[in-house]
């Protein structure tokens, strides 16, 4: 017994020991790995940092002659990425209230002064959304050892928004103008000292319809000095529904659908441009080739387009801001002169991210959208597509012609209108309109094939009474819808898919007869 | 009935009344349109002072300060919330530039303005000097960049066209220039002395100086030079060494070339084979040392800084030590003495020598051996494992001297 008790002990002991030693040899070897992860050394010299670029405002040099030395090429590269990344940082530092990334791009004595506005603006609960849209710089020195540089940067546009315990206080858009003295250290351009020299209350470049294609005369849309009247469809190729770009792109398709669309007596068509697909920022240039393909497609056959942007975007935060204004630049400036365009379409169904997105966020980034393109394009109308009659009011002031879409009961539909048109003085045109023959599995009691021959018969009817600009969803029925439209749920999903005019057989459905007045 | 008729009339009134003066009541009490106006007059502010701003409301009503400065953006709040005076806090007016304010009540601008923040010169001066390159080359033609930038003690850049005074000394040069700040900065290259040396600078704003900076100047490129040899004797023993030297070399100002400078020494042989060597200046001369041949020779050394300078060029001829030596075929020819070798005094060659034996058979060469001398002699041994029974030539080279034996028998 005694002996027995001895052995349990014994191994008790050993076992213990070995687990003690265990534990001790796992630590120390926790403790050696964690010292060796973090930096490499050769990220001291800031060589091999991949930074995307986040922030793209518009930025011109206008000039770097300056008495230190002639600059080099890519030193002006440095210079000009390293300031934008400064305001960045300065921008995101104040919309959080942390100083994260400071120290890279203002000096030791310089960033004192952010994190003292920054403990300042914490205690006192106010954020500052900032974001700067133009930069026109020039080079005031250059140092000849190559460490030193003085930039001036002129008419910087910097748009606010103010809020102090989540309550917006302001809005506003600034210019003035600046001069920076940056020095080159560890690789970086760091901002030494920053001058706002002046307040430049000019007024900022807006350019007004000049002989436009299209016009806005009277509450009336002329194209070419011709009043035009909007007969048109929402169009997605049957195949690639929500995904008409990028590799399933296929001209002689589309060029087959315009002609039906064409034949059909309509005279203009609704387009997408997904914001993603296209390259964000940096607009992929397929994707415009693509895009002018349709276009010129769409001119061949004398029909006219409304391009939607921003399809599938749903940010609006300031600090993005400038992404946006870029694709929109490359897009809008690249097809300013094409005669197939009516309208650029802003962003279809805005006012759907008003819960989610906050409507003030939403609103603004509209609104300084619009002046941006209008910054590009004089020739071309401007739109939003609202989803519902209610909000086409916000921004009427700001757009060409206001467009709306009508998915409810029609018999509702011109009173509702009537009153839209008493509020509104500027063309309105019935942007979506549509009834899903969706009788089947998933929904019953849906409407048949002829029922939306008939709801389009009765609508068609009223578009011509009152002289409206419409342009009906869809051409096609789809086989298949993405998740990203309406969501997973196969209900949904079945409605969406038989909008159609033409069915997913290609036969086309009673509603055809009505597909114009 | 009267009575009751009285009553309705009374009533009646009573309520146009009622009605008429709430009518009127809601039409007055409508909101005014709130109105304010700035009160102070102080629009110039210097670094630090502080900045109070008061304002005039025609309604009391709470408003807020917003501030759009050099550095950022903040929303303020008044000193006392009753009131409608606003100091603007410390940091920020403490720095230069332009401050945008707008009086704010109820996300309506009030009023706008802008007050300036100019640099306080009365503070201490502070000079902050970046200067580079921190090495230039002697002779006029490079240069360094002196900048500085003066600020007050609350870090702002001083206003263009400041008196920033710059001072550099060199040898017995003691210069001053007097420059006018733009753009933050104050500047000036320094152009080299022809005499390299050492370049010590400051500079100075009001009664506040700088620390000393100083820039090395380096000698410029070397001009063309000349080499001499040191040899011991003229014979081509393959023991001795002789050493190749420079001139002291100078750049085109007489400026001794920086320690360090490479000079390679080339000699071609008289077989046009090229030997090199090379040695570093030190006080602008460089030593390189090479063994002698050890057969007759004449080489033509040239030096180079390359790139840069070169020398004259200088031929040495080297003398053969001997003229034959012995040799001893011993044990069926299977052993072979060569030597004793002796050197141009008769003198037992120091040890090391080479001697080369080439072994032929049917005019074909079938083995080389090579041995180095000992006590002025080399032994070579034949096996016969190695070499079968035969006839063979045999050639024996050493310091320039080539001997044959033909048809050797191995037994």
């Amino acid at each position: 017994m005694i002996h027995k008790n001895r052995t349990i002990y014994r191994s008790l002991i050993i076992g213990s020991f070995i687990g003690v030693l265990m534990i001790l040899i796992f630590g120390i070897s926790q403790i050696l790995s964690y010292l060796n992860t973090g930096a490499d050394r050769s990220t001291m010299l800031h060589q091999s940092l991949q930074k995307e670029k986040v922030y793209f405002p518009k930025l011109v040099w206008k000039d770097t002659l300056n008495p230190g030395r002639p600059i080099e090429k890519q030193t002006l590269l440095d210079i000009e990425q390293d300031y934008l990344n400064a305001w960045y940082i300065r921008n995101v530092a104040y919309q959080t209230n942390t100083i994260d990334g400071v120290e890279d791009y203002y000096t030791k004595n310089a960033r004192q002064h952010i994190y003292n506005l920054v403990a300042y603006n914490r205690d006192r609960d106010i954020e500052i959304h900032s974001t700067t849209l133009d930069h026109s710089i020039s080079l005031d020195f250059y140092s000849a050892d190559g460490q030193l540089a003085v930039i001036s940067d002129n008419q910087v546009q910097e748009y606010q928004r103010v809020y102090q315990k989540q309550q917006l206080q302001l809005e506003e858009k600034l210019q003035s103008n600046y001069q920076m003295l940056l020095l080159l250290e560890d690789g970086f351009w760091r901002i030494r000292h920053m001058v706002k020299k002046s307040v430049d209350d000019r007024k900022l470049i807006n350019r007004t319809q000049e002989n436009g294609f299209a016009n806005i005369i009277d509450g009336k849309i002329y194209l070419n000095d011709k009043q035009y009247k909007i007969k048109g469809i929402n169009y997605y190729p049957q195949e690639t529904p929500w995904n008409m770009f990028g590799d399933h792109f296929d001209s002689k398709v589309i060029a087959k659908d315009f002609d039906i669309i064409k034949k059909a007596g309509l005279n203009t068509i609704r387009i997408f441009v997904p914001y993603k697909i296209f390259g964000k920022g940096k607009v992929r240039p397929e994707m415009l080739d693509q895009f002018g393909q349709v276009l010129d497609s769409a001119a061949s056959k004398n029909l006219q387009v409304i391009v939607t942007l921003f399809d599938f975007y749903g940010d609006y935060s300031v600090l993005d801001w400038t992404l946006t204004h870029r694709h929109a630049e490359q897009i809008v400036s690249s097809f300013k002169d094409h005669k197939a365009i009516l309208a650029w379409d802003i962003k279809n169904e805005p006012n759907l991210d008003f819960a989610s997105r906050k409507k003030e966020n939403v609103v603004a980034w509209l609104s300084e959208m619009i002046d941006q393109i209008r910054q590009y394009d004089s020739n071309h109308l401007i739109t939003i597509g609202w989803s519902d009659m209610t909000s086409a009011t916000i921004l009427q002031n700001k757009v060409d012609m206001v467009s709306f879409h009508y998915y409810k009961n029609i018999d509702d539909f011109e009173t509702n209108y009537q009153q839209l048109v008493s509020k509104i003085d500027k063309p309105l045109v019935l942007q979506e309109f549509g009834l899903s023959s969706s009788r089947g599995l998933w929904s019953p009691f849906g409407a048949s094939e002829k029922t939306q021959a008939h709801y389009y018969e009765q609508f068609q009817k009223i578009n011509q009474q009152n002289d409206i600009h419409y342009l009906s969803w869809t051409l096609y029925d789809f086989k298949e819808v993405p998740s990203s439209v309406v969501g997973k749920l196969p209900w949904r999903k079945h409605k969406q898919k038989h909008f159609g005019f033409i069915d997913s057989n290609g036969k086309k459905k009673p509603a055809f007869e009505f597909i114009r007045e | 009935m009267r009575l009751f008729r009285k009553n309705i009339i009374f009533l009646g009134s009573v309520i146009f009344i009622c009605a008429t003066s709430i009518a009127f009541t809601t039409f007055y009490t409508k909101p005014k349109e709130v109105s304010a106006k700035l009160v102070s007059t102080q629009k110039v502010f210097e670094a630090g002072e502080t900045i109070s701003l008061d304002f005039e409301l025609n309604t009391p009503v709470k408003t807020t300060l917003f501030l759009h400065a050099s550095f950022g953006s903040a929303n303020i709040d008044p000193v006392e919330p009753t009131t409608t005076r606003f100091v603007i806090p410390s940091f920020i007016a403490r720095k230069k530039g332009k401050i945008s304010y707008k009086l704010i009540y109820e996300s309506e601008v009030l009023v706008k303005g802008v007050v300036d923040v100019i640099a306080n010169t009365r503070t201490e001066v502070s000079l902050e000097s970046y200067i580079g390159p921190p090495s230039i080359v002697a002779g006029g033609k490079d240069y360094t960049m002196h900048v500085v930038i003066p600020t007050d003690a609350y870090d702002n850049p001083f206003p263009d066209s400041t008196v920033v005074a710059i001072k550099h000394q060199f040898m017995k040069v003691e210069n001053e220039n007097t420059l006018y700040s733009k753009d933050m900065i104050a500047w000036k290259n320094i152009f080299s002395y022809k005499q390299s040396g050492r370049l010590l600078l400051f500079s100075k704003v009001g009664e506040t100086a700088s620390k000393e900076f100083s820039v090395e100047m380096y000698s410029a490129l070397p001009e063309d030079f000349v080499i001499s040899s040191d040899r011991k004797h003229v014979y081509a023993d393959g023991n001795q060494i002789t050493e190749l030297s420079t001139s002291i070399i100078k750049d085109m100002y007489g400026n001794v070339v920086s320690d360090g400078t490479l000079v390679q020494f080339v000699i071609k042989d008289a077989s046009g084979a090229i030997l090199q060597t090379q040695g570093s200046t030190l006080y602008g001369k460089a030593v390189a040392r090479v063994l002698h041949p050890d057969h007759k020779d004449t080489w033509q050394i040239k030096a180079y800084v390359y790139g840069m300078a070169e020398s004259n060029e200088l031929t040495l001829s080297y003398q053969p030590i001997i003229d034959d030596f012995e040799v001893k075929f011993a044990k069926e020819n299977r052993e072979i003495v060569v030597g004793p070798l002796v050197s141009f005094m008769q003198q037992l060659i120091p040890d090391g020598a080479t001697v080369k034996l080439m072994i032929f058979k049917e005019q074909k060469k079938i083995d080389t051996k090579i041995s180095t001398s000992s006590n002025g002699k080399v032994r070579f041994l034949l096996k016969d494992g190695f070499y079968e029974a035969g006839i063979y030539d045999i050639h024996i080279s050493a310091l320039g001297v080539q001997k044959k034996y033909k048809k050797v028998l191995l037994q």
